[in-house]
């Protein structure tokens, strides 16, 4: 068990030094984040409408998300690649995978988000509500996180790159848009919290079953 | 026992499916009471006369024009409105002769006719211009009830009407997919537990059934979409229920594009087997979790989709259940024929290889 644990820690560790070894890779992924929000900035002005806002908030932050993990899964030499496939369980490198994801969504998300108040203002919020949409953003990038680990690994073995994990992904997180886009709507139109806290709660079960099934699962495309 | 006469069961249950959901006819109801604008004082004082259009569809009120009696109800208050004439069928001339002191605005109209029975049209009336008074009592009329005297039909539901037809044609669709859907779900968990992996009997289980039940999903968002053009107004509508039933269908496309992409047989069989496994829990999330927690327009949704708020009467379900069993038995048959052509095929291609 503790073995386990210092192995996902260290592959965790391994994934974020490959990513920020390459120079390009983080930064490329915010110059993204941050210019989509710029070119809504530059449609909508500082006062978009509550409806606009919150649609834009979740394209954006999808789009990230998306572009965060839909790098292909050859940052490893090949032959650190095929020591790890015998050296390390499956399951751990997956539950190390999805940590690293959910840490690297967390952080495009939370740029993005910082980057959509900076721009398009803040009108529609009211005291804690601001906080209380970044909780519904963390929760949607955790469970994105989640299942495209998944969907990028498949792709990955199935050799189909970028679009396959597009057709496979966008389809699968429809569930996780729909209940996070209802959830950021009913904030913005002024629902209290604790009324519209049980889309959190449903995200946080989609994020485990997505996790749980991929902890099964995964082995199978593990193995060559 | 005949070997295969399971499939001219299912072909029998659905000749007789087709049959009487063609040909049952609908039951009479009221679509509308209106007012026809020619309001005609008698004393001007005391009573107002307003005459109104009583509308029917599919109702008798020409047989037996005298026994047409016309009835608002609001609680326990029940008045009855005399009938001017009858013009056909499905049109009469109603008196709206009340007291100036009445204990509601809107009505419930009732019409009962020895054909028809008693046909009921939630507030089909709204009477403006009176004293409304929540204490003023009217005195109840003297009559006895005609029970309907009508062949078999299907029930009479505002705004369905006819489209009720739709009921055979487009739920069962959804079920034989789950069917199938179930069908590649239990062939898909059984390839990953296969010892050997060259082994893909399985993983083409897996691929016919998800092939035949995406052409059922078809079918159901095409008689979905035709029957919301009827009653909605529109091919398609923003919708909890229909973005689900929509998403699925392109999820499962999603598996079919997945098994293009991979040429190795045996990484074919294990990462469409992986993904068959998501997207059946997710069809699960979609169209059995999803909507219990969101608002729906669609039938027997709202909240809760149980099977009794489909408000199916006997005369539909004894076409409904037949249905239903003949359509999965269809599916089932189409299933096994796709099994087959895929399994000759693949020994076909050996052969040339050869």
């Amino acid at each position: 068990m503790a073995q386990g644990f210092s192995h996902i820690r260290f592959l965790f560790q391994h994934a974020l030094r490959v990513e920020l070894r390459k120079k390009h890779g983080i930064a490329g992924l915010l110059v993204f984040a941050v210019a989509s929000v710029y070119t809504c900035y530059q449609v909508t002005g500082t006062h978009a409408e509550q409806e606009s806002w919150n649609a834009l908030a979740w394209v954006v932050l999808l789009f990230s998300a998306f572009n965060a993990v839909s790098k292909p899964w050859d940052d490893d030499r090949p032959e650190i690649k095929s020591f790890l496939l015998h050296a390390v369980s499956p399951n751990h490198w997956l539950i190390a995978r999805i940590a690293f994801y959910v840490v690297l969504l967390g952080v495009v998300s939370t740029v993005t988000y910082a980057a959509f108040l900076l721009f398009l203002g803040m009108d529609h919020f009211t005291g804690w509500t601001a906080v209380h949409y970044y909780l519904g953003i963390v929760m949607t990038s955790t469970a994105l996180a989640t299942l495209l680990a998944m969907i990028q690994a498949l792709s990955t073995r199935a050799g189909g790159g970028f679009s396959l994990t597009a057709v496979l992904g966008l389809p699968l997180i429809i569930p996780v848009i729909l209940v996070s886009t209802s959830y950021g709507s009913d904030l913005m139109r002024g629902i209290a919290f604790g009324d519209t806290a049980h889309h959190l709660l449903f995200l946080a079960t989609l994020s485990a079953g997505f996790t749980a099934l991929g902890y099964i699962l995964f082995p199978y495309l593990w193995r060559e | 026992m005949i070997q295969g006469s399971w499939k001219i069961g299912g072909i029998a249950l659905l000749a007789y499916v087709v049959w009487t959901t063609f040909t049952v006819p609908l039951g009479p109801g009221l679509l509308e009471l209106r007012d026809r604008n020619e309001a005609a004082s008698t004393d001007g004082i005391t009573k107002r006369i307003e005459t109104y259009e009583l509308i029917g569809l599919g109702t008798h009120w020409g047989a037996g024009t005298e026994d047409l009696r016309v009835f608002i109800r609001k609680g326990q208050n029940l008045a009855q409105l005399p009938v001017i004439d009858v013009i056909d069928d499905t049109h009469a001339h109603i008196a709206l002769l009340l007291p100036d002191t009445l204990p509601s605005r809107s009505w419930d109209v009732l019409a009962n006719h020895p054909v028809d029975g008693t046909l009921f049209l939630q507030n089909g009336l709204f009477t403006d211009a009176y004293i409304i008074e929540p204490t003023a009592g009217l005195e109840p009329p003297v009559f006895d009830e005609h029970a309907p005297n009508l062949p078999h039909h299907f029930p009479f539901q505002p705004r369905i009407f006819e489209t009720i037809r739709n009921l055979m044609l487009h739920v069962p669709m959804w079920f034989t997919m789950f069917l199938l859907m179930g069908i590649g779900f239990v062939a898909s968990i059984r390839q990953l537990g296969q010892k050997e992996a060259s082994n893909t009997v399985f993983d083409q289980r897996a691929e016919a059934s998800v092939q035949v039940g995406m052409a059922f999903g078809v079918l159901g968002l095409l008689t979905g979409s035709l029957w919301a053009r009827y009653t909605w107004g529109a091919w398609w509508v923003d919708d909890p229920q229909l973005n689900g039933a929509l998403v699925t269908v392109l999820v499962y496309a999603g598996y079919l594009i997945l098994r293009a992409s991979v040429e190795d047989q045996r990484l074919r069989a294990r990462l469409s087997a992986v993904y068959n496994l998501f997207a059946f829990i997710i069809l699960m999330i979609l169209l059995m979790v999803l909507p219990r927690f969101t608002e729906s327009l669609h039938p027997g949704k709202g909240g809760n989709p149980g099977f009794n708020s489909y408000d199916l009467d006997s005369s539909l379900r004894a076409v409904f259940y037949p249905a239903v069993l003949g359509w999965m038995l269809l599916g089932t048959w189409m299933y096994r024929i796709r099994l087959q052509a895929t399994q000759l095929n693949q020994k076909l291609q050996r052969l040339n290889q050869r």
